[in-house]
């Protein structure tokens, strides 16, 4: 990762990468410092997707607010609303019943599946393979019927409210499960078939925007990056939450940190949540979905702190109360925008071309980041 | 040995090459033809909000409470309602809904006691002006007509 | 009249003129080709919208290409950046000139023919690294040097192995190298006791690199670069750069065909029993079930002018299937079916290859070409030259 400096004093180029460029998936602008092709430094500029999410908490009650977090990461909007669910529900003190939590569980691990997929597809698309990405959002497209049939909407879901749930499963819930977790391990294959041991994909991501554990630990990077430097951290079996005590799963890893090894470890993530969903409907307990909880809902003065496993990493919502009933400050800790620090040290010394996979294999949604 | 000979005669990308050919066939197509063909729509699907009436006697169930515009976020419905001298009640006069700031979240037709507001499962809700996807109570009651494509 | 008849230029001009009026619309009916072959592997349907089945979408694209604003770059170099997509597409049009589309229709017959196409195809190149140079864009730049560099590494081994077929045809004129390929009475990819099918091999692969198509389309990576070289054109102009690209795709598999597949021959060109079978059977079996899958679409459609279009589809597949049957029409355009058909079977491959590879980095790209394809192919050379000395 030297950077040697060339024989001739050239003066390096600055190549604005973004806002508006085909993979910077949404509105990124990395400022980069490039010796013909090779970077010499990249500097993120954020904020072009700022909605200032976190203020409009403070005006908003706590149940008002919660379509709002479906927004910030929109690919995964199901794990953020249980995010904030947990965190208002354990200021409040309230009881969520089995029920709700074991289709809290579902919906969540879908929602991973559906944004690893578009993960996949999006960094496919990124390294030139054109052809993953139809055939990941064709799988995703199930996953999103089945949270269209369950709650009405299918990417801004608000799926989950304070206190449980607000609707109760289907007729053919278990059996779309069921039904999509056959389906979709079959076509795992395929996307392996198509690239794991392809010699350009592995060529491309092979060794490239290596951040080893320790370079993870001290930017915070969390998620598939972490274990994928060889971390076994994952907030599911770290601190469960939501009843995941009770599945059995592993968490995969790898030790090499690069490109590939984030590949490997964001595919094995599919067959675990596959593995997860499959325990979770069958084990799905009769009862109501939703704890007690007034309509008027005033959580006692104090602070809480509830983090889950996001698909990207380790998301969390901090909320202090006064006691009315509308938050008096509330704080998400997005991974997205946390391991985006990291792009920087994972860029120097490669080329232009790596700098696109990198941001691919990061997984940043922006609306996340800028919030 | 094995891998050499593998990576002489290109078989990890001969492998890739047979999943795309795999995909050819015409029944594997997954795209819909919107909006020649309808797209499917769920029972539960969030769309344009509708205010439901009584199907025998044509009257409104809304019971103008205001529950609606409390509950919801943006702030974006208007409960306009007149008391009645003789029964004392109050009647829906006007009630207008901003479509164009809705995010559909539900939070409306969670909190309407009667069901008379509900989000429907008509999702095409263009217009040509920001007029146009103010709701007043007429729309609302009407629903929306989406236009018939011929081709 | 028996003056120009038989002016020996008559018919040169006539192909010329030909190839240029009808090779824009063949360029637009192949990225249709393209776009639905593509849209095949990745389960979607492909351009539906404009006439049946998408069929009129080349027709509507190059409209709009016309009327498009004609926008050039304040900053750049205004007179190359007019230049360089004419001097792509000229050469590119050029090189069909010694193109053999059949034993009777072609423009010349040079006897250095297979050279001139290559110098053609490498100064088609050129137009490319002026576009992205005058554009005065950073991606631009970076598009024209990869594209640069590209080049100088692909012609290489594209060279080499076309020598190594050279020697086995003995010939550099490009009916001649047919000619040959007929009277020793098999394909030279196949010939050498199968060993010059490693400079085959070779030579396709440095074709698709030549050609700037995925998993080598680094001058173009859209993810990386934007557009490449043609970040800054829009229009009229770019529509010359595809019009310059598709050409020398068409001339790459051109070459392919005819140095390593037989050109204009049947399979099995000195089979004499197959000569029914494969020259008259097999082609009106074709365009018939073509035929009856646009009779099939036309009952499909809806629209009346679709129906309309389709059915005079459908007809003319018929009628094209009846020319067959025809002797003395079969012996004219027999030839010509042969060099389309293998020509479209090798554009098949290169949209198949596009649809399923990730792109090469630029120094992964150099790789390939010093450290595998120039060595593969000199050694292809060497052996395959000992061999030939040893069995002639």
């Amino acid at each position: 990762m030297a950077t040697s400096t060339t024989f001739l004093d050239t003066n390096e180029l600055v190549l604005n990468m973004g806002p508006q460029h085909p993979s910077t998936h949404g509105v990124l602008r990395v400022i980069l410092k490039l010796d013909g092709e090779k970077v010499m430094g990249a500097d993120c500029v954020i904020g072009y997707l700022h909605r200032g999410v976190e203020k409009i908490a403070e005006n908003r009650t706590y149940q008002q607010f919660a379509p709002y977090v479906d927004r910030m990461d929109y690919v995964a909007a199901v794990s953020n609303g249980l995010g904030y669910c947990l965190a208002v529900e354990t200021l409040g003190g309230i009881e969520v019943p089995e029920r709700a939590q074991c289709v809290r569980v579902i919906l969540t691990e879908l929602n991973r599946i559906a944004s690893h997929l578009l993960w996949l597809g999006t960094h496919a698309l990124d390294i030139g393979a054109m052809t993953p990405v139809f055939y990941c959002f064709r799988e995703r497209e199930e996953v999103l019927k089945i949270f269209e049939k369950y709650c009405g909407a299918r990417l801004t879901t608000h799926a989950f409210r304070i206190g449980g749930l607000q609707y109760e499963t289907y007729d053919t819930f278990e059996k779309d499960c069921h039904a999509f977790c056959d389906w979709f391990e079959k076509k795992v294959v395929e996307y392996e078939e198509l690239l794991t041991t392809n010699r350009i994909w592995v060529g491309r991501t092979k060794g490239v925007g290596i951040l080893d554990a320790e370079a993870c630990k001290a930017y915070g990077v969390t998620g598939p990056v972490l274990r994928a430097a060889g971390v076994e951290w994952d907030l599911r079996k770290a601190q469960p939450y939501c009843g995941y005590e009770k599945y059995d799963f592993d968490i995969p890893t790898c030790a090499g940190g690069d490109t590939y090894d984030r590949y490997i470890v964001r595919m094995q993530e599919f067959h675990q949540s596959v593995r997860i969903i499959r325990q979770a409907v069958d084990s799905l307990p009769e009862g109501p979905i939703k704890g007690r909880v007034s309509k008027v809902f005033k959580p006692p003065v104090g602070e809480a702190y509830a983090s889950i496993e996001a698909p990207k990493g380790e998301l969390g919502y901090y909320v202090v109360s006064d006691g009315s009933t509308q938050p008096f400050r509330l704080r998400v800790r997005p991974p997205s925008f946390v391991n985006l620090q990291a792009l920087d040290e994972m860029c120097r010394g490669c080329l232009v071309a790596d700098v696109v996979a990198i941001i691919g294999t990061i997984d940043i949604v922006l609306g996340e980041v800028d919030r | 040995m094995k891998e050499l000979l593998k990576a002489i005669f290109f078989v990890d990308l001969i492998k890739g090459l047979a999943v795309t050919f795999r995909n050819q066939k015409p029944s594997l197509i997954y795209t819909e033809q919107y909006p020649k063909e309808r797209p499917f729509v769920a029972e539960r699907y969030r769309g344009a909000p509708r205010l439901n009436v009584h199907p025998d006697t044509d009257e409104t169930l809304c019971i103008a409470c205001n529950l609606c515009a409390l509950a919801c976020p943006e702030q974006l419905i208007v409960v306009g309602a007149e008391r009645n001298k003789e029964t004392r009640r109050k009647e829906l006069t006007t009630f207008t809904y901003d479509v164009s700031r809705c995010m559909f979240c539900g939070l409306c037709e969670d909190a309407c006691p009667v069901d008379a507001l509900e989000l429907t499962q008509d999702f095409e809700l263009a217009s040509y002006t920001r007029e146009g996807v103010i709701w007043d109570r007429q729309m609302l009651e009407e629903g929306p007509l989406p236009t018939e494509y011929k081709h | 009249m028996e003056e120009i008849l038989d002016n020996p230029y008559l018919q040169p001009i006539i192909a010329t003129l030909l190839i240029i009026a009808v090779f824009p619309l063949v360029a637009g009916y192949m990225v249709l080709a393209e776009r639905k072959v593509l849209a095949d592997l990745q389960v979607r349907l492909g351009p539906m919208r404009v006439g049946p089945y998408g069929f009129l979408q080349p027709l509507a694209d190059a409209f709009k290409l016309m009327l498009k604003e004609d926008i050039i770059p304040a900053a750049s170099d205004k007179w190359i950046f007019w230049g360089a997509p004419v001097l792509s597409t000229f050469t590119a049009l050029t090189a069909f000139s010694v193109m053999p589309f059949s034993d009777k229709f072609y423009v010349a017959d040079v006897n250095i023919g297979i050279l001139f196409i290559l110098a053609m195809s490498s100064l088609g190149i050129l137009g490319l690294i002026l576009g992205g140079w005058s554009s005065n864009s950073k991606y631009s730049l970076l598009g024209a040097l990869r594209s640069a560099a590209q080049m100088v590494s692909y012609e290489v081994p594209l060279g080499f192995t076309t020598v190594t077929a050279l020697m086995v045809a003995e010939t550099l004129s490009m009916q001649g190298i047919v000619q040959s390929q007929l009277d020793k009475g098999v394909w030279i990819a196949f010939s050498n006791y199968g060993l010059m099918l490693v400079p085959a091999v070779v030579f396709f692969i440095a074709a698709v690199a030549e050609t700037n198509r995925a998993p080598f389309d680094l001058p173009e990576a859209e993810s990386e670069i934007v557009a490449g070289f043609h970040t800054e054109y829009s229009g009229f102009r770019w529509a010359l750069f595809f019009l310059a690209e598709y050409a020398s795709i068409f001339v790459i598999c051109g070459i392919a065909v005819t140095v390593f597949f037989g050109g204009w021959l049947r399979p099995f060109a000195n089979v004499g029993f197959l000569e029914t079978p494969l020259n008259v059977v097999f082609p009106i079996l074709l365009f018939v079930v073509i035929g009856a899958g646009c009779a099939l679409g036309a009952a499909r459609v809806t629209l009346a002018y679709e129906k309309a279009i389709m059915g005079v589809l459908a007809l003319g597949m018929f009628l094209v299937a009846g020319l067959f049957a025809i002797p003395m029409i079969n012996e004219l355009i027999i030839g010509f079916f042969w060099f389309l058909f293998k020509v479209l079977i090798f554009i098949y491959v290169f949209i198949w290859v596009r649809g399923t590879f990730p792109r090469f980095r630029y120094d992964q790209l150099m790789q390939v070409g010093w450290k595998y394809l120039i060595p593969i192919s000199m050694g292809g050379l060497i052996v395959n030259g000992i061999v030939l000395l040893f069995t002639s």
